[in-house]
C-alpha cells in the first residue's frame, strides 16, 4: 500500500469513531432538552391518548437506549431515518431537497471571500508598510470580526431597500420557474437554457454571497500578504524581476502560486467556519438552505433529523478536509504522508 | 494588451447590462398578473384531516370549501358546496343537498359517498382537529348521490359554523390517503384556487381553478413567500419583492410603515385574543382573592399602547369585542384598571402585606407570540409589583418545552393566545371554562355551575337565551378570574397602493380570490 492510500484509509477509518461520538453526544443533548417533536408540533387541544398515540408511532414510548440501538442499527443499513414532523419525509430526501442551496451559496461565498483575499492580500504585502496595506490590514481584521447578521442587514438596506438593486431574500423571484434537476438553480436554470433564470439566481446569489464572502476574506486577506512576503524576499523573484518579466506576471502567476499551499491548508480548515457562516447568512436573508432548516427543527425538536443533518455535515467536513490534505500532495511534492 | 483588456471589459458589461434589462423586462411584464405575498407564517399539514393553525386554514380556505362559507365583512354564513340544507330534530339532524356537477383538481366527482369519506376520514385519522367531527358527529349517512345526511350526538346551536371549518372541507379519494395524514398534498379541495407549486418554509404557488363553480378569482396567481421573521419580511416589502406583507410584521414597522404613506396599511379587528392563563390547582393561585388581585391591578391600556403602540385593544373578556354576547365583564368588576387599591385590598384579605409579599412565577415563550412577548411579560411583573405585595419572577422557555410543561400541569402562571375555530362565543367559553375541555391549558379549574350554563347554550336553539347564558358565564369569569383577558388582537395587512380588495374582518383568514392588482 502507498502511503498515500495508508493515510486515505486511516483518516476513513478515524471518521468513524468522530461521527459516533457527536451522534451520541447529539442524541443525549435532544433528548435531554424538556419537550419532544409531538409535543412541539401537535396542536394544543390534542388528547393525551392522541398524543400517546403518535408518541408510540414515532417510538418515542421505547427506554432511551432502544432507540438509540434502533437509530446505529438504521444508520448502519445507511438510513438516516424518517423526520418526526410533519409529513415524516425520508431526513435524506429534506437534506437533499436544502443541500445544494447551501452549497450553493457556499461555493460564492467562497469565491468572493478568496477573490477580495487574494487582491487584498497581494496588495498589501506589495505596498507594505505603506497607508494602503495598513488599511487593508485594520480592513481585514474589521472583515473578520464583523458579525454575519449585521453586515447582511447592512447590505440588504443599502442595496435592497434604498438603492433597490438587489433582492434581500430567498434564491429566485417568485415568478421565475426553475425546473428542479440538481437542485442548483444556476445549473439548473443553464440546463433548461432558461437565461432569466441564470441572471435571477446571481442576482439573488449576490448579497448573501458578498456578506459571507466579505466575512470569510478576512483571514484570507493577511494569510496572503503574509505569505507573499516571504516569497517574494525570494531569490527567484529577484531573478524573474531582473529577467524584465512584467510585474503582474510576476505576481499573481509566478509569487502568488508559491504562496499558494498555506492559503490551500486554511481553505480546507475554512470549510467547517463557511458552513457555519452559511447558517447565519441563510438566516438573515432567508436562504432555504441546510442551516436555516437545522435551526428550525432543533426548536421543533424533530429528533432523526438533527441527527441526520449533523452527521451528513460530520461526513463532508471530514471529506472535504481529506480532499484538501490530498491536494497539498499534488501541488507541492515536498509533502509526503 | 491593455485595449483588448478594455475591449473585454466592455463587452462583458454590455452583456450583463443587457441580461439585466432583459430580465427586469420579463419581470415587470410577469408582475402585473401576479400578486405576491409574504408571511412569517407557514404550513404544517395540508391535509383538512391534521391542519390546525391560522395560516394552513387559511391556504385551505383558498384551495377548497366546506358546506357554508362566511361573507366578506357580513360574516353571514352562505351556501358553498352545500346548495341546500335542512336541519331535523331539533337541531339533531343535519341534510345537506350537494351542488351538482363539482369536481376535484383530479376529475373525482363531488359527491355524499365522498363527503362521507372525507368526514369519516377525519375522525379515523384523530389528528388535532378531529375533535370538530368526534365530539358532535354520531354517523353520516348518504340519502342519494348528491344528499348527505349528518345525525349529531345532540344538537348543536352553531353546528353551520362548525360545518364551515376547513376540517369539514370534502377532498377526493383518489387523492388523499385513507388513513393517514397527507402533509404535502397538494391536490386540495374545490375552491377558487388549486396548488402548482409547493415547497415547504420556501414559496407556494397557486392558480385561479378553472373548474370552480363560483365567480373566479380576481388574480389568476397568488405566490405565498415565506420569510424567516418580521425584519426580512418588512425588508421584502420595501424591496419590492412582495406585494402584501401579512402576518406578522413588528407593531413598531406597522407603524413606520403607515408614517412613510408610501404603502396601504389595512386594519382590520380580528377575533384573536390573549390572556393570563392562573393555574387554580397551584398555592397560592388556588385562591380566589389572588386570582381576582391579579385581574385588578393588571393595567391593559399600559400595554397596549407601550408594547404595541396602540395596535392592539384591551380586552375585557373572552369574547372578543365586537362579537354578540360580549360585556366588558372584567371591566364592570375591577374597572379599567389598574385598580390598585382593590388589588391590595383583596390580597390583604388573603393574608398578603407589604412585608409578606405574594410571590409568583410567571411563565412566557418568547417566539410563538412574536418578538414583543417578553416585554409582554415585563409588563406584567411591573403592572402586579406596583401594589407593592406583590413579586413576580419572569421565566421562559421555547414552545416545545412551555406546553410540554403545562400540558404537565407545571406551570403556574402562563401567556397564551387563542384564534378562533369558528365564528361564535362558544368557541371563546367553553374549551376554556368547561371542565375537562381546559384540561389543554393545563388548567383544572372546574365550576359545575358554569358548566350548566355553557352546555345549555350549546344547544339552545334560540339565540337571545344563548346570549343571556354566556353574559352570565362572562360574568362568572371574571369573578372566579381562573384566566385573566389581556387584550384583543388587530390585524394588519400592508400593500403596496396598486392592490386592492383586500378584507380583514373577524374570520381573519385573507381571501385571495378578492385581491387583484390596480
Amino acid at each position: 500500500m502507498t502511503s498515500l492510500r495508508a493515510f486515505i484509509v486511516t483518516r476513513l477509518l478515524l471518521t468513524i469513531p468522530m461521527v459516533l461520538t457527536l451522534l451520541t453526544l447529539v442524541f443525549i443533548i435532544m433528548r435531554v432538552l424538556p419537550g419532544d417533536p409531538v409535543s412541539a408540533v401537535i396542536g394544543m387541544k390534542a388528547s393525551p391518548e392522541h398524543i400517546e398515540r403518535i408518541r408510540r408511532e414515532l417510538g418515542l414510548d421505547k427506554p432511551l437506549w432502544a432507540q438509540y440501538v434502533d437509530y446505529l442499527s438504521n444508520l448502519l443499513r445507511g438510513d438516516l431515518g424518517r423526520s418526526m414532523i410533519w409529513g415524516r419525509r425520508r431526513v435524506v430526501d429534506e437534506i437533499w431537497d436544502r443541500f445544494p442551496a447551501t452549497l450553493e451559496l457556499s461555493i460564492a461565498g467562497f469565491a468572493v471571500s478568496v477573490a477580495i483575499g487574494l487582491l487584498t492580500g497581494t496588495k498589501a504585502a506589495v505596498e507594505q508598510g505603506k497607508g494602503s496595506d495598513v488599511a487593508l490590514r485594520i480592513a481585514s481584521i474589521v472583515a473578520y470580526a464583523m458579525f454575519i447578521p449585521l453586515l447582511g442587514m447592512l447590505l440588504q438596506l443599502v442595496f435592497g431597500v434604498y438603492l433597490r438593486l438587489f433582492p434581500v431574500a430567498g434564491r429566485k423571484s417568485p415568478i421565475i420557474d426553475v425546473p428542479k434537476i440538481t437542485g442548483f438553480y444556476l445549473v439548473d436554470s443553464l440546463i433548461a437554457g432558461n437565461i432569466s433564470g441564470v441572471v435571477d439566481a446571481l442576482w439573488h446569489l449576490a448579497l448573501p454571497s458578498i456578506t459571507l464572502g466579505i466575512v470569510l476574506s478576512g483571514i484570507y486577506t493577511r494569510l496572503v500578504r503574509a505569505s507573499m512576503l516571504d516569497v517574494l524576499e525570494e531569490d527567484f523573484i529577484r531573478a524573474l524581476r531582473a529577467r524584465g518579466i512584467p510585474e503582474d506576471s510576476v505576481l499573481y502567476k509566478h509569487a502568488l502560486k508559491n504562496a499558494f499551499i498555506p492559503i490551500l491548508t486554511m481553505m480546507g480548515l475554512q470549510f467547517a467556519l463557511l458552513l457555519a457562516g452559511a447558517v447565519l447568512t441563510e438566516t438573515t436573508f432567508s436562504w432555504p438552505g441546510i442551516g436555516t432548516f437545522l435551526v428550525e427543527r432543533i426548536e421543533y425538536r424533530d429528533y432523526t433529523t438533527v441527527q441526520g443533518t449533523i452527521v451528513f455535515y460530520a461526513l463532508l467536513v471530514s471529506f472535504v478536509s481529506l480532499v484538501v490534505d490530498i491536494l497539498y500532495a499534488y501541488i507541492d511534492p515536498r509533502i509526503r504522508y | 494588451m491593455a485595449l483588448s483588456k478594455k475591449i473585454i471589459l466592455v463587452v462583458v458589461l454590455v452583456i450583463v447590462i443587457a441580461a439585466a434589462a432583459f430580465f427586469y423586462l420579463q419581470q415587470q411584464k410577469a408582475a402585473k398578473e401576479v400578486i405576491v405575498i409574504g408571511t412569517t407564517d407557514r404550513i404544517t399539514d395540508l391535509d383538512p384531516a391534521s391542519a390546525y393553525d391560522f395560516f394552513t386554514w387559511e391556504v385551505l380556505s383558498n384551495i377548497g370549501e366546506g358546506f357554508f362559507k362566511y361573507e366578506p365583512e357580513t360574516l353571514e354564513l352562505k351556501p358553498a358546496l352545500a346548495e341546500d340544507y335542512e336541519v331535523k330534530d331539533g337541531g339533531k339532524v343535519w341534510i345537506l343537498k350537494l351542488r351538482k356537477g363539482l369536481k376535484f383538481s383530479d376529475g373525482t366527482e363531488l359527491t355524499a359517498e365522498v363527503v362521507k369519506w372525507s368526514i369519516e376520514r377525519v375522525a379515523r385519522i384523530e389528528g388535532d382537529p378531529a375533535w370538530f367531527v368526534l365530539d358532535f358527529v354520531d354517523k353520516v349517512e348518504v340519502v342519494d348521490k348528491y344528499t348527505v345526511k349528518i345525525v349529531l350526538k345532540q344538537p348543536v346551536a352553531f353546528y353551520k359554523a362548525v360545518l364551515a371549518v376547513p376540517t369539514y372541507f370534502p377532498v377526493s379519494p383518489n387523492s388523499y390517503s385513507a388513513d393517514k395524514i397527507d402533509s404535502d398534498n397538494t391536490s386540495g379541495g374545490i375552491g377558487p384556487y388549486r396548488i402548482v407549486r409547493f415547497v415547504r418554509d420556501q414559496e407556494l404557488v397557486l392558480e385561479a381553478n378553472p373548474n370552480y363553480y363560483g365567480e373566479p378569482p380576481k388574480t389568476k396567481k397568488i405566490i405565498i413567500k415565506f420569510y424567516k421573521d418580521a425584519t426580512a419580511l418588512r425588508l421584502a416589502l420595501e424591496s419590492g419583492e412582495i406585494d402584501i406583507a401579512w402576518r406578522t410584521l413588528n407593531p413598531s414597522d406597522i407603524i413606520d410603515l403607515k408614517s412613510k404613506g408610501k404603502y396601504n396599511v389595512i386594519e382590520g379587528n380580528g377575533a384573536f385574543i390573549r390572556y393570563i392563563v392562573l393555574n387554580t390547582n397551584i398555592e397560592p393561585l388556588n385562591n380566589k382573592l389572588v386570582r381576582q388581585a391579579l385581574a385588578a391591578a393588571l393595567d391593559r391600556k399600559k400595554i397596549c399602547d407601550e408594547i404595541f403602540m396602540g395596535t392592539m385593544t384591551p380586552l375585557y373578556s373572552l369574547v372578543p369585542a365586537g362579537m354578540w354576547s360580549h360585556i366588558d365583564a372584567f371591566k364592570e368588576k375591577y374597572g379599567e384598571g389598574p385598580n390598585l387599591d382593590l388589588a391590595r385590598e383583596l390580597l390583604r384579605k388573603a393574608g398578603y402585606s407589604e412585608t409578606n409579599k405574594l410571590k409568583l412565577e410567571l411563565w412566557y415563550t418568547p417566539a410563538h407570540y412574536g418578538s414583543t412577548e417578553a416585554d409582554v411579560a415585563a409588563a406584567i411583573k411591573e403592572c402586579w409589583e406596583a401594589t407593592g405585595m406583590i413579586e413576580v419572577e419572569i421565566k421562559s422557555a421555547e414552545w416545545a418545552t412551555y406546553i410540554d410543561l403545562t400540558r404537565k400541569k407545571g406551570l403556574p402562571i402562563t401567556l397564551y393566545g387563542w384564534y378562533p375555530d369558528y365564528i361564535d362565543p362558544d368557541n371563546f367559553l367553553f374549551p376554556f371554562l368547561h371542565t375537562g375541555s381546559n384540561r389543554w391549558l393545563g388548567n383544572p379549574y372546574s365550576n359545575p355551575d358554569l358548566d350548566k350554563i355553557l352546555e345549555e347554550a350549546q344547544i339552545a336553539p334560540d339565540k337571545s337565551r344563548r346570549e343571556e347564558l354566556y353574559k352570565e358565564a362572562q360574568r362568572i369569569l371574571a369573578g372566579d378570574a381562573p384566566i385573566i383577558p389581556i387584550f384583543q388582537g388587530k390585524l394588519y395587512v400592508v400593500t403596496k397602493p396598486e392592490i386592492k380588495g383586500v378584507v380583514i374582518d373577524p374570520y381573519m383568514l385573507l381571501r385571495y380570490w378578492l385581491i387583484y392588482k390596480e
